[in-house]
């Protein structure tokens, strides 16, 4: 399987976390569906050219969320019933949470106030989210 | 998880130059540990400790378990900085010498490796570049399958393709249960290949730690006032501010441990703005380097 992840190791970002984030991403977007098997830890360390104890990690911490599950001597697959599943929908916050983080954070930094935030926010959602909109209420 | 390599409390002196002092240093079964340091750090000098190539002034070193003895050598491999071959002797006949002093030795996977690295095993070493023959010991260091690899500078005169090969049998290695031991200039090849960061200065361990849990800890504050502010100093004095910085109103806290804390510190001083950013390996070993504030993380 030619990999759909790519990580950049001269980021100040954790290993461990930008793998995690993709691989959350992946099955979030769909490019990883429900019962897909994921890579071996050598196989994604030989593919991505990063330490297989990190890969390992990154393994262990999404089986303990539950996003997926290995079984010995066959392999690690994707959990759950994809993004209409409880799993697949935590997933998807999880990694929406991250990037709203993101931006908060930064527009903290910059000095705005809560109301300052809560009125690009509401600006946002009613651009992203428009009146009857399908996913509006979901 | 087994310690495989341990160092403890390692000193070694000639006459009166301390090239390693107290060096405690673990790596366990499975890991890749990359030791940084300057030159003149005693990188190379600890190898040769490790290996029983000189005699420690104090100390103690274990290989899986036992102090160095001839059957060590059997699952252990050295690439050393500078090649240790036999200029008058082909790469065959290297094979042939492996062969016959290695139980483990695998032919297929030695002539696999000399492919791959496009050398010609009919070539004397004396005839080969300094790169080849790096690439030579580490065509004899792989084929062994060892338990331990130690190697000093190990793409040191290879081309970046061959580099990154280099990565590859070091990452091979280590998913199949091999514990590797490395030390490089190159710090993008620790950020990519290590799962634990050693540096050491002036013979001394400055930082070990896991390189994902050092860029989690490691971040920089900065914080712009719209004018001086005095009293900044309990920051810069905070022990967990590793080096501090003013230029202008920019007031940059580098800390090596709760960036969150140091924030809300520096919020009290009514900054215009305040951020925490991340630092890459080369940010924190240059930090490391130059503070030199020992600090150690254990794992989670």
């Amino acid at each position: 399987m030619a990999t759909i992840f790519t990580v950049d190791p001269r980021s100040g970002i954790p290993l461990y976390v930008q793998l995690m984030d993709q691989i959350k991403r992946a099955i979030a977007l769909g490019a990883l569906s429900p019962g897909e098997q994921l890579p071996t830890v050598k196989a994604l360390a030989l593919e991505l050219t990063i330490n297989p104890n990190t890969v390992a990690r990154v393994y262990r911490e999404l089986e303990r969320d539950g996003v997926i599950e290995t079984s010995p001597g066959r392999g690690s697959f994707v959990r759950g019933d994809g993004l209409t599943g409880n799993d697949g929908r935590r997933v998807a916050d999880d990694v929406a949470q991250h990037s709203l983080t993101d931006a908060i954070r930064e527009a903290r930094s910059l000095g705005l106030g809560r109301r300052d935030v809560e009125a690009i926010v509401q600006r946002l959602l009613d651009r992203w989210y428009p009146p009857n909109d399908v996913l509006e209420n979901s | 998880m087994n310690t495989i390599i341990s160092i403890g409390d390692l000193s070694k002196r000639y006459g009166d130059f301390a090239a390693v002092s107290n060096l405690t240093l673990d790596v366990t079964e499975g890991s890749i540990c990359g030791l940084l340091g300057p030159n003149g750090a005693g990188k190379t000098t600890t190898f040769k400790c490790l290996l029983g190539f000189t005699r420690p002034t104090s100390g103690r070193i274990l290989l899986d378990g036992k102090p160095l003895e001839p059957a060590t050598f059997e699952r252990l491999s050295y690439v050393p900085e500078r090649s240790s071959l036999y200029g008058w002797m082909t790469i065959d006949q290297h094979l042939e010498l492996h062969r016959r002093s290695f139980e483990h030795y695998d032919d297929a996977r030695a002539r696999d490796l000399l492919s791959t690295f496009d050398l010609d095993p009919r070539k004397r070493v004396q005839r080969l570049s300094k790169g080849q023959q790096t690439a030579v010991s580490l065509v004899l260091a792989f084929s062994t399958r060892p338990k331990i690899l130690i190697l000093d500078e190990p793409a040191s005169g290879l081309d970046p393709i061959f580099q990154r090969f280099v990565i590859d049998l070091m990452i091979d290695a280590s998913a199949n249960g091999a514990t590797v031991l490395f030390s490089s200039h190159q710090i993008t090849q620790v950020e990519r290949a290590a799962d634990r960061v050693a540096i050491l200065k002036k013979g001394r361990l400055v930082l070990d730690a896991e390189v994902d849990a050092l860029k989690s800890d490691e971040k920089v504050v900065e914080a712009v006032f719209d004018h001086t502010v005095p009293g900044l100093d309990v920051i810069a004095n905070d022990v967990r501010v590793r080096r501090f910085e003013r230029s202008g109103r920019i007031v940059r806290a580098y800390v090596h441990t709760d960036a969150g804390e140091i924030m809300r510190r520096l919020v009290e001083f009514g900054p215009r703005s305040v951020n925490i950013l991340d630092l890459n390996l080369e940010d924190i070993f240059l930090n490391a380097v130059e503070a030199g504030r020992a600090t150690t993380t254990e794992k989670p």
